[in-house]
């Protein structure tokens, strides 16, 4: 695991719910001010305030001044719970991929014992 | 490859369909690898194995007299041609099930295997065991692995 589990269940938990993917999927192509977020996602100021509450929580984005602007803050991706869940999901990949090498290794060796195909 | 709530993998091997298909659930406990991220127990000790009796299904035998583990009934048994069971760890509720496919296609004079694993959503995001100290490396990645939340994470995690 490239983190402890729990915190990527935290992730996991907040990204279950729409709304907060949506947030997620319009920062990956810039930082954007919580009225950018409201208003893209059709969701009422306090509402989406609660989502970015969650998604700070769980580490998934931070807030920032606006680069040239002190004064606007815009919410950004944090990288690290992302490279962490590529990983996991690597892991539960290479455990299937695993079991199946293994099955073809076995099915090899078989046919190459005397007696033990066609 | 991970698509809304699923996994797939590929593979290819040196025997027709019926053959692979007769080798993949007799064998199924000579060709699993050993040890606890890949077996049902903490010692990984437990012997797999597809019953027939009452009903088909998969289980894993501890070996110490205890009563066997069911992974999940067999769905669907087409000799040479299409496996599908469920798939529960130890540590999952009665509700929680999910899907093991295996496709046995033929392949020159082989078999192409695709393995789908699916119906992550079927597991609850504040299920307990995410917190993965119930197993071994598998148990908690296999617990940690719910649908809906996994949904499009993997398209995030490579672009971001």
């Amino acid at each position: 695991m490239a983190q402890p589990a729990a915190s990527l269940g935290r992730a996991f938990a907040a990204l279950a719910e729409p709304t907060r993917r949506g947030v997620i999927a319009l920062l990956r192509r810039k930082p954007r001010s919580a009225g950018e977020l409201a208003r893209a996602l059709h969701a009422s100021p306090p509402a989406l305030s609660r989502h970015l509450r969650v998604l700070r929580e769980a580490g998934l984005i931070r807030e920032a001044p606006l680069p040239g602007d002190a004064r606007v803050h815009v919410y950004q991706l944090r990288p690290e719970p992302f490279a962490a869940l590529r990983s996991w999901l690597d892991d539960v990949e290479a455990f299937w991929t695993d079991q199946l090498t293994a099955f073809r290794e076995y099915a090899e060796r078989r046919r190459q014992r005397p007696g033990g195909g066609k | 490859m991970i698509g809304a709530d699923r996994i797939r993998v590929t593979i290819v091997v040196p025997m027709p369909p019926a053959e692979a298909f007769e080798v993949f659930t007799r064998d199924v406990d000579l060709w699993w690898r050993r040890g606890p991220r890949f077996r049902f127990s903490r010692l990984g000790g437990a012997v797999l194995r597809f019953e027939e009796v009452p009903e088909r299904r998969l289980v894993s035998d501890p070996g110490d007299g205890g009563p066997p583990f069911v992974v999940g009934r067999v769905i669907a048994w087409e000799r040479g041609a299409r496996l599908a069971f469920e798939w529960r760890l130890p540590n999952f509720s009665p509700d929680e099930v999910t899907e093991v496919e295996v496709l046995f296609e033929p392949w020159g004079e082989g078999t192409r295997l695709t393995l789908e694993h699916r119906g992550l959503g079927a597991l609850r995001p504040d299920h307990p065991a995410r917190h993965g100290q119930q197993g071994g490396a598998f148990t908690s990645a296999m617990a940690l692995w719910w649908g809906e939340a996994v949904s499009g994470l993997r398209a995030f995690a490579a672009g971001g």
